[in-house]
C-alpha cells in the first residue's frame, strides 16, 4: 500500500464500519450473556416451581436480574448509532474515530457477556434459597446484584468513553 | 432510631388463678415469655419444677390437626371465589364457647371428609387396575374369540402371546420348515411386538415350546375372563364411566361441605388460641401451689401489664428489672410511619443487635433518594406513586405487603422529584427542560454528584460508629478510629481542589500520623503497634472502592432514560397509518411498563446493596432476635 492509498483510506468513511462493529460487540455479546444467564436461572426456577407453584413470582424476580446486561449493551449500541447518525444523516467517521467507537463497545460487550452468565449462576443458587427459605429472597437477590456491579461499572466506562468522542 | 427498651418481668401467682392470668397475658399481647426449662431445678430455682399440662395440650393439638385436615380438604373443592383482600370474619370472644362446644358439627364434617377422601383413593386404585387391563386387551381387539375357550382341549392346546416383530418372519419360516402343523393367527402387529394366537397338537408340545423359547415368546394369560376381547374392553369402558360419574357425585358432596368453611376457619383460630394458652405453660416454673413466669415487656407497657394483672387478681407478686449488661433482649423497632416501610430493608439483612443501633431513621433519606435517582423519570414516578398509593388506600393490606407498597410509594415520589430535576419525562416523550441539569449532557458533573452523595453516606456511617463508641464511654476510640479517618480522607479530597490543596495536605498528613500512632494500639509490642498502624492506611483503597460503588446511581439512572428513548424511537417508527398509530400506542404502553418494572427491580436491589455493603459495613451490628409476644394469633377471624 503506497502513501497515497493510505491517505485516501484515512479520508474515506471507513470509520463507520468500525463504529458498527463496536455497537455489534456491545449489543451482541452482552445480549448473548444475558440470554445464557436468564436461561440458567429459568432452569433452576422451574425446579423450585414444580415443588411449589406459588413461588413463581419470587423466582421471576431472580430471573430478571441477569437480563440487565443485554439492556446495557443495547443502550450503548443505541448511543453509538445515534452518534454516527443511523437514525438521521450519516456522519463522517474517520479511521481514528471509528477505532475509538469500536473500543467503546468492548467494555460493556465483554463484561456484560461474562458477568451475565455468572450472575445467572448466582441467581440460580438464589432459587435454592427461595425453595428452602422464601423469606430470605432479598439476600439471594443481593448476591446476584454483587455480580452486576461490574456490568454497571463497564456500562459507565463505555458511556464515558463515548461521551469523550466528538465527531 | 429506636430499639424499644425492654424490661424483664418476673411474676409469681397462684396455680388456682393461672388460667385467668394466662388469658389476661394473651389479651394484653405485649409480653414475650422466657422459657425457664434450662433454669428450673438449678441455680436459684432449685425448688421449682417445669410446669405443663401435656394431656390437655395433646387433646387440643389433636383437634387442631383434624380441623386443619378438614379445612385443607374443603379448600381444594371450594369453588366460591374469595376476593384478594377479603375482610376477616368477625367473631367476638363470647361466641368462642359456641364454636368450641359444637363438637358434633366439626366431627361430622371431619368424618365426611375422611369418607370422601377414602373413596377417592379407592376409586383411584380401581381405575389404575382397569386402565392396565385395557392396555393389555387393546392388541387383541380384532380376535373374535371367547377368551375362556383359549385353553387345552383333549388333543390340542391354544395359547396367546407375543414375540418381537423383527423375529416374526424368521419364526414363520422356522415353523414352515419344521412342518409343525400349527395354526397361527395374528391379532395385531406393532413396531415392537406382534400378538399371536397359536393352536397346536399336543403331540408337538415339546417342539413348540423349544421353538418358542428360541424366539422369545411371551405368554399372555387371562384370569378367569370370558367373552371376546372386544366385549371385555367395552365392559371395562363402561365401568370406568361409572366410576367417573361416581367421582362427580363425590366432588358434589365435597363442594357441598364448603358451607362449613367459615365455621371451620373460626374454629381453627379459636383452637389455636387455646393451644397457645396451653403450650405457653411449658415455659413456667411451678411449686405445689404457685407458679413463676418471666418475660420481656417493652418499658412503656410495663405498667399497663402490671395493671392488667392486678385487675384479674390481687394475689400475685410482679416486678420489673432492667436487662443486665451482657443480657440480650428481643428487638422491637419503633419508628415514625414514614420510616416503617424501610424496616423491611433492614430486616431482610438482619435485625439490629439489642446493643447496636437501629439504622432505619438515618437510612431512610438515603434509600429513598438513591431509589429515585436510579429510576429518575418524573412520568414513571407519578405512575408508581399513584398505583401504590391507590393499592394502600383501597385494599389496606397488612404486614410485609403494606411495607413493600409504602416503600414503593415513597420511591415513586422521589423518582418524580429527581425526574423533574433531571428533566426526564417518559424517556423524553414529553419535553420539559430539566429544573437542575440534564445528566446526559453533563455526565462528569453527574458522576461527581453521585460520588459526593456516596461520601456523605459513608461519613454518616462512620459518625454512627463514633456515636456508638461515645455512648458507651469510649470517647478516645471515636477520635482514633473515626476522627483521624475523617481528617485523612477529607484532606485527600481537598488536595484535589487547587483552592484548598495546601490546608488539605496538612490535614492528610496529620490524619496519617494519627492513624499510624493509634491503629495498632491493641498490640503489645511497639514494633507491631507501628506495623499495624501503617498497614491500616491500606483502608484508603477500601474507602475509594466504596465511593466508586455509588457510580451505579448514575449508570442505572442513565439506563432508564436511554431505554425510554429507545422505546419511543422504535414506537415512532410504527406510526404513519391509522393502525400504525394504534400499534405505536400499544408498543409504547408495553415498552414503558417493562422499563418501569425492570428499573424498579434494579433500583430496589441496588439501593439495598448500597445500604447493606457500603453503609452497614461502617457501623451495623446485626443478629438481633425479633420480639415475639404471647398474643392472640389469628389467621381468619378478628
Amino acid at each position: 500500500m503506497n502513501e497515497m492509498n493510505l491517505v485516501e483510506l484515512m479520508n474515506s468513511n471507513i470509520g463507520l464500519y468500525l463504529a458498527f462493529l463496536g455497537s455489534a460487540i456491545a449489543v451482541g455479546l452482552a445480549g448473548i450473556g444475558s440470554a445464557i444467564g436468564v436461561g440458567i436461572v429459568g432452569q433452576a426456577a422451574a425446579g423450585v416451581v414444580t415443588e411449589d407453584p406459588s413461588k413463581f413470582g419470587r423466582t421471576l424476580l431472580l430471573q430478571a436480574l441477569p437480563g440487565t446486561q443485554g439492556i446495557y449493551g443495547l443502550l450503548i449500541g443505541f448511543l453509538i448509532w445515534s452518534k454516527i447518525g443511523v437514525f438521521g444523516t450519516i456522519a463522517n467517521v474517520s479511521l481514528q474515530q471509528g477505532l475509538m467507537l469500536l473500543s467503546v463497545g468492548i467494555p460493556i460487550g465483554l463484561v456484560g457477556f461474562i458477568s451475565a452468565i455468572y450472575q445467572g449462576k448466582a441467581a440460580a443458587a438464589g432459587c435454592a434459597i427461595i425453595a428452602k427459605r422464601p423469606e430470605e429472597l432479598a439476600k439471594g437477590m443481593v448476591y446476584a446484584a454483587m455480580v452486576e456491579t461490574y456490568a454497571v461499572l463497564s456500562l459507565l466506562a463505555s458511556f464515558l468513553m463515548l461521551n469523550g468522542i466528538t465527531l | 432510631m429506636a430499639i424499644v427498651k425492654m424490661k424483664k418481668m418476673t411474676m409469681i401467682a397462684l396455680q388456682s388463678e393461672k388460667e385467668a392470668l394466662i388469658k389476661g397475658m394473651q389479651k394484653f399481647g405485649g409480653l414475650q415469655v422466657i422459657d425457664l426449662e434450662d433454669q428450673v431445678g438449678r441455680d436459684g430455682f432449685e425448688r421449682l419444677e417445669q410446669d405443663q399440662d401435656s394431656e390437655a395440650a395433646g387433646k387440643i393439638e389433636n383437634k387442631l390437626s383434624q380441623v386443619k385436615y378438614t379445612l385443607d380438604f374443603i379448600k381444594r373443592y371450594d369453588r366460591t371465589k374469595k376476593p384478594l383482600f377479603a375482610a376477616k370474619l368477625q367473631v367476638s370472644e363470647d361466641q368462642y364457647p359456641e364454636y368450641l362446644n359444637d363438637h358434633l358439627r366439626a366431627e361430622s364434617v371431619y368424618e365426611s371428609c375422611r369418607a370422601i377422601d377414602g373413596k377417592f383413593t379407592e376409586f383411584k386404585s380401581v381405575e389404575t387396575k382397569l386402565h392396565n387391563l385395557m392396555a393389555q386387551l387393546s392388541p387383541w381387539l380384532s380376535l373374535d374369540i371367547c377368551l375362556a375357550d383359549v385353553r387345552q382341549s383333549k388333543s390340542t392346546n391354544a395359547i396367546m402371546g407375543f414375540i418381537s416383530t423383527k423375529y416374526l418372519e424368521e419364526f414363520q419360516s422356522a415353523v414352515a420348515a419344521e412342518n409343525m402343523e400349527l395354526h397361527i393367527q395374528e391379532a395385531s402387529s406393532g413396531k415392537e411386538s406382534t400378538y399371536l394366537l397359536i393352536i397346536y397338537h399336543l403331540d408337538r408340545e415339546e417342539k413348540v415350546s423349544q421353538l418358542m423359547k428360541q424366539f422369545g415368546w411371551t405368554k399372555v394369560a387371562w384370569n378367569e375372563m370370558s367373552g371376546t376381547p372386544k366385549a371385555n374392553y367395552q365392559r371395562i369402558q363402561a365401568e370406568l364411566a361409572e366410576i367417573e360419574s361416581k367421582k362427580k357425585e363425590l366432588v358434589r358432596q365435597a363442594e357441598a361441605l364448603a358451607q362449613h368453611r367459615d365455621f371451620l376457619e373460626a374454629l381453627y383460630d379459636i383452637l389455636t388460641i387455646e393451644r397457645d394458652k396451653c403450650t405457653v405453660v411449658r415455659n413456667f416454673g411451678k411449686t405445689e401451689k404457685t407458679f413463676l413466669v418471666t418475660g420481656w415487656v417493652p418499658e412503656k407497657m410495663a405498667e399497663e401489664l402490671a395493671k392488667a394483672m392486678g385487675a384479674i387478681t390481687e394475689k400475685h407478686v410482679i416486678s420489673f428489672a432492667d436487662p443486665e449488661a451482657d443480657e440480650d433482649f428481643p428487638v422491637l423497632l419503633d419508628n415514625p410511619a414514614v420510616v416503617k416501610p424501610l424496616e423491611m430493608i433492614t430486616e431482610q439483612y438482619s435485625l439490629p443487635s439489642p446493643k447496636g443501633l437501629d439504622p432505619n431513621l438515618v437510612m431512610t433519606p438515603f434509600f429513598i433518594m438513591f431509589f429515585g435517582m436510579m429510576v429518575s423519570d418524573a412520568g414513571y414516578g407519578i405512575i408508581i406513586a399513584l398505583i401504590t398509593a391507590f393499592a394502600l388506600y383501597k385494599f389496606k393490606p397488612g404486614g410485609g405487603m403494606k411495607k413493600m407498597l409504602g416503600l414503593l410509594c415513597l420511591g415513586g415520589i422521589s423518582t418524580f422529584l429527581w425526574g423533574v430535576l433531571f428533566g426526564g419525562w417518559f424517556g423524553g416523550l414529553i419535553t420539559i427542560p430539566a429544573v437542575w441539569f440534564d445528566p446526559l449532557k453533563n455526565p462528569l458533573f453527574m458522576l461527581m454528584f453521585c460520588l459526593a452523595l456516596g461520601v456523605v453516606q459513608l461519613y454518616t456511617g462512620m459518625a454512627l460508629q463514633a456515636y456508638k463508641s461515645i455512648r458507651s464511654g469510649r470517647l478516645l476510640d471515636a477520635v482514633f478510629d473515626q476522627g483521624f479517618w475523617y481528617l485523612l480522607l477529607t484532606g485527600l479530597m481537598m488536595m484535589a481542589v487547587p483552592a484548598v490543596a495546601a490546608p488539605g495536605k496538612y490535614m492528610a498528613i496529620a490524619g496519617t500520623a494519627g492513624l499510624i500512632l493509634t491503629q495498632g494500639r491493641s498490640e503489645k509490642n511497639i514494633i507491631k503497634k507501628l506495623v499495624s498502624g501503617v498497614l491500616s492506611l491500606y483502608n484508603v483503597t477500601a474507602f475509594l472502592g466504596d465511593v466508586l460503588s455509588y457510580s451505579r446511581l448514575f449508570a442505572l439512572g442513565l439506563a432508564t432514560g436511554v431505554i425510554g428513548t429507545v422505546i419511543n424511537a422504535m414506537a415512532s417508527m410504527l406510526g404513519g397509518s391509522f393502525f400504525g398509530y394504534i400499534l405505536m400506542v400499544v408498543f409504547m404502553v408495553l415498552g414503558h411498563t417493562f422499563n418501569i418494572a425492570i428499573n424498579v427491580l434494579g433500583a430496589y436491589v441496588h439501593s439495598s446493596r448500597l445500604q447493606y455493603v457500603e453503609f452497614f459495613g461502617k457501623f451495623f451490628e446485626g443478629d438481633g432476635k425479633p420480639f415475639e409476644p404471647f398474643r392472640v394469633n389469628t389467621k381468619y377471624i378478628e
